[in-house]
């Protein structure tokens, strides 16, 4: 009884182990998870009879497939529309597990594999070897700086797309890294029943996974753990309540969600996640960026209209213009997080205008936004920028929120960043930006109205009366 | 129609508390078996029975406010939608724990023959369905678009923090947002529980749907919420029609999917953007 | 000149101008939410009083109901809702007098009245901070916070956004503006408050400020 529970609680950490990876580090919520641990189940009783205890490997392997082939569509959706399709997902296949009954055995499931697969305190000891290991890599993987990419990807998307992390792959494997874990538990867990039935693939299974994930702890590797032993050892502990143990268990997980909000692990837990700079790579790659007759609409506003203009490397290129002119979406433009509708925008001859963001900052552009990530000084933006080793920055209203003091210290950095480097600086302060910049471009309605160096373009009539406020 | 129901109480929650709220589905079963209790004991008919129903779900939805999303309000949106999966499952164990797990039968609302318009042969719960439903659309529409109560819910919905900046009471609007969402929750349950019984386990299908019927929509918009709503319903009807109900749910699922792929946002897009 | 508001460091009268002054992180959107009652006392202000009243443990909505008026840090507007909307529900006058008040409104602010049934996310950033700042004057506050204002506006609509805060200080209302850019909110207020680390370290005139070699280093927290 104790070796059944023992493993039933490994099964169940291995379970949510893989579910932290979707859900606690890419905050993805997952609800297809239990249905990958069903299609593990499975996957085991089918092959079993062939197999033997190889047929426990086939389970993960199984599991990853299911969700490697599901993931693509629904990898691009946002918070609750990628809740919704993997909800869509595992209902179909619950679906699948019903009503195919010459594969499944519909309701009535499989039986009769368990005589081929290992049993008792072996498959006890397999279970927790797993459970060691998979909680051994998860801290290994996630200490350092993958960690760091993983918050980034939590906390600002569009940062870490700023940095080169493409989301979308990571998206992927974590959704199949963690499928493969729900799919060996799912195996694990065919073993030591010895029956499968439509019952593995269904809800309750996911319910109970990411109530036990909330209950320990949703990102470090031993909540899994804790929240397993509890969702498996409360049940036993209100026996005496006969069928609403249920019931005292949902009371218990609410209890938790509402004291202690970092899960068990947390109460007794310091977080020592101390934010590891990422790697900086040497500058290096092309000498000029530049767009050519670059446009851009929103539904019926033209918000960039034939925009051309170039930075070089040691040049610091100033960004002026109204509020709502295209400062921040030409920027956007140029870092593939709004891709320009026509007109190319290159570094030397590599095209980047049909480039995902990602791969924009890996060609040597790095960017700033206007609002921090919470948490994070103004400056962690700078110092992440460079430190993708971009050859040009794009700083969007960097001296927003500063005094007159730390106007003068940014000045000065950025003189020092321009030696190899090139600067395309968006701000409103234009005293600062003719103390800085070589030249200024200002932009009004979408259009370039004024190029040149900063005195020249502070003179031009349709910019005073644009921008400056001074009649024309 | 009663879908709709089901899916406009989803997003008024949704909107109030900034978090989607797993326990819909088991205030819509709820509300059934509340009218099957109530019509035991007091024997009323359906019709009086419907604002009866209504008020003890708009009660459940005031308690369902109090514990699962008040006392959140502060933390990331799955604290709250994990707590309303434990209430979830709360409500599911109390009713099969005093009621049994054997369905049982919603008294109806009007009674349960037929009748003949215009030559086609109308059931009268189908009926009662439509025209309650209709009337509590257009009736949560003007609350919404034409009065100052519900003009400040929109405000609470879109912006909570500046919602109190103005004067907003806000934990006064969300408990107001939660009680008609449960007593449109209950109305549903009661009106559904007559054609296809009340069972303790249905409400996560009942929630999923509502789910799906506003995420097609549009997330948190209210016109999405119902095309959603009524497009699921129709969608069912014809194609269960063709090749039964187990392989109907599942194409809506494909569906699902499939829509989500070509328009990742939902059919209409999202209402509420973010400029800049 | 009746004082409308005392944090106990300093007051703003009716009619007056006051900068709100310091960098980054010195304190001053926690000054001005504990004015209005979203934060507990740690950090900002110990105890408030309001138009003569000690509102320390009311609420925000109560204390907004006697008078205040907040047009908070990027404007926060109910993106959803449409430019009459969003002044309607932020109104707790009774209907017929909220509806005239919204005409009002609509009229004072051109730019605004143009396009009242536009969704608020569609303005550009300038109509969205004249929207935000008529949103806080609906009710006629005596009472006006207003937290970096000019943040990301142009030179031409941060014009038009201080002549209406003096428009607005004539009538009577108390005018309490946090800003980091001393020498654009020195030229508008009468007296200026500077924050450094959460705490008053000066208070003077607008004028001895702005001729204080000294304020940059009291700012930067030299």
């Amino acid at each position: 009884m104790a070796e059944r529970l023992a493993t039933l609680v490994g099964i169940y950490a291995l379970l949510g182990l893989g579910y932290q990876i979707v859900f606690g580090q890419l905050r993805a919520l997952n609800l297809a998870q239990g249905a990958l641990f069903g299609v593990g189940a499975y996957a085991t009783a089918l092959t079993a009879p062939y197999l033997g205890p190889l047929a426990l490997l086939v389970a993960p392997f199984v599991a990853a497939a299911a969700a490697a082939l599901a993931a693509p569509p629904m990898l691009r959706l946002q918070s609750h529309y990628f809740a919704l399709a993997t909800l869509a997902f595992a209902s179909l296949i619950n679906l699948v597990a019903v009503n195919a009954e010459d594969l499944t055995g519909g309701a009535n499931g499989l039986v009769g594999f368990g005589m081929s697969l290992p049993r008792g305190t072996i498959l006890a000891v397999a279970v927790w070897l797993v459970v060691a290991a998979a909680v051994i890599a998860y801290s290994w993987v996630f200490a350092g700086a993958m960690g760091e990419k993983a918050r980034l990807l939590r906390d600002a998307p569009l940062v870490a797309a700023s940095v080169g992390i493409d989301a979308a792959l990571w998206r992927f494997l974590a959704f199949v890294a963690g499928g493969a874990c729900a799919g060996l538990a799912g195996g694990f867990s065919a073993a030591l029943t010895g029956v499968v039935s439509p019952e593995v693939t269904g809800f309750p299974v996911m319910l109970l996974c990411l109530t036990a994930v909330v209950v320990g702890g949703t990102r470090h590797p031993l909540g899994a753990v804790l929240g397993a032993a509890v969702a498996v050892l409360l049940p036993e502990l209100f026996r005496g309540l006969q069928g609403s143990w249920l019931l005292a268990y949902a009371a218990a997980t609410l209890a938790v969600v509402l004291w202690a909000p970092e899960g068990l692990a947390g109460l007794f837990m310091r977080r020592r996640a101390l934010p590891i700079p990422l790697a900086a790579t040497p500058v290096s790659g092309g000498r000029r960026l530049a767009l050519d007759h670059v446009s851009k609409r929103f539904g019926g506003v033209e918000a960039l209209s034939d925009v051309s203009l170039t930075v070089d490397r040691g040049e610091i290129v100033g960004l002026i213009g109204p509020n709502g002119s295209g400062k921040t979406t030409l920027l956007n433009a140029i870092g593939g997080l709004e891709p320009a509708d026509f007109g190319t925008i290159t570094i030397d001859s590599m095209h980047l205008e049909r480039l995902p963001a990602h791969a924009i900052a890996r060609h040597g552009i790095g960017r700033t936004f206007q609002t921090p990530i919470e948490g994070e000084t103004r400056g962690a933006g700078l110092a992440r920028a460079l430190a993708t080793g971009a050859a040009f920055l794009l700083l969007d209203e960097p001296a927003a929120g500063m005094t007159d003091r730390e106007r003068e210290l940014l000045a000065g950095q950025l003189r020092g960043l321009r030696r190899d480097r090139g600067i395309l600086l968006v701000d409103h302060d234009v005293e600062l930006l003719t103390r800085v910049c070589d030249r200024l471009v200002c932009l009004d309605g979408g259009k370039v109205i004024a190029t040149g160096s900063p005195l020249q373009v502070r003179a031009d009539p349709r910019v005073r009366a644009s921008f400056l406020g001074v009649p024309a | 129609m009663a879908y709709a129901l089901v899916a406009l109480g989803f997003v008024l929650a949704l909107n109030a508390s900034g978090a989607v709220n797993f326990a819909h589905g088991d205030l819509v079963v709820l509300g059934g078996a509340v009218a099957v209790l109530l019509a035991a004991w007091l024997g009323l008919p359906g019709f009086l029975l419907l604002p009866l129903v209504a008020l003890a779900l708009a009660g459940a939805g005031v308690l369902a406010a109090h514990v699962a999303i008040l006392p959140l309000a502060r933390r990331p949106p799955e604290a709250s939608f994990v707590a309303t999966i434990a209430l979830a499952a709360m409500i599911e164990q109390t009713l099969t724990v005093t009621m049994g797990a054997a369905p049982r039968t919603a008294p109806p609302f009007l009674g349960s023959g037929a009748v003949t318009i215009a030559g086609v042969p109308l059931g009268l719960q189908p009926l009662a369905i439509v025209i309650v439903g209709a009337i509590l659309v257009v009736a949560l529409w003007f609350l919404l678009e034409r009065t100052q109560v519900g003009r400040r819910m929109r405000a609470v919905a879109a912006d909570r923090h500046m919602a109190r900046a103005v004067g907003i009471p806000v934990r006064r609007y969300v408990t107001l947002s939660l009680a008609l969402s449960g007593a449109l929750a209950g109305i549903a349950g009661f009106l559904l529980g007559h054609q296809f019984l009340v069972t303790p386990t249905q409400g996560a299908g009942h929630m999923l749907k509502a789910y799906i019927a506003v995420a097609l929509g549009g997330w948190g918009s209210v016109p999405g919420a119902l095309i959603g709503a009524l497009a699921i319903g129709l969608f069912e009807t014809f194609v269960s029609a063709g090749i039964g109900d187990a392989w109907a749910s599942a194409a809506l699922y494909v569906a699902v999917l499939l829509v989500l792929t070509l328009r990742p946002r939902g059919l209409f897009g999202e209402p509420v953007g973010q400029r800049a | 000149m009746s004082i409308v508001l005392d944090t106990g460091d300093f007051s703003v009268a009716a009619g007056e101008i006051v900068a709100l002054l310091g960098a980054n992180g010195a304190g001053k959107t926690t000054t001005i939410e504990s004015i209005l009652g979203f934060r507990g006392g740690f950090r900002g202000p110990r105890a408030i009083r309001l138009f003569g009243e000690d509102v320390t443990s009311l609420p925000v909505e109560r204390r907004v109901a006697l008078g205040i008026g907040y047009v908070p840090e990027r404007r926060r507007l109910f993106a959803s809702l449409t430019v009459a909307e969003n002044l309607e529900a932020s109104s707790r006058l009774p209907a017929a007098q909220r509806r005239r008040r919204v005409h009002e409104m609509l009229a004072a602010f051109p730019m605004l009245g143009e396009r009242p049934d536009a969704r608020a996310w569609l303005l550009s950033g300038g109509q969205q901070q004249m929207l935000a700042l008529a949103r806080a004057l609906m009710d006629r506050p005596r009472l006006l916070l207003l937290d970096e204002p000019t943040l990301g506006l142009a030179p031409v609509v941060v014009a038009d956004l201080f002549a209406r805060l003096r428009a607005a200080a004539a009538e009577g209302t108390a005018v309490l503006l946090s800003e980091q850019r001393a020498s654009l909110a020195l030229g508008i207020a009468s007296r200026g408050v500077v924050l450094n680390r959460g705490r008053v370290v000066r208070l003077a005139s607008a004028r001895e400020l702005a001729n204080d070699p000294h304020l940059a280093d009291l700012m930067a927290g030299g």
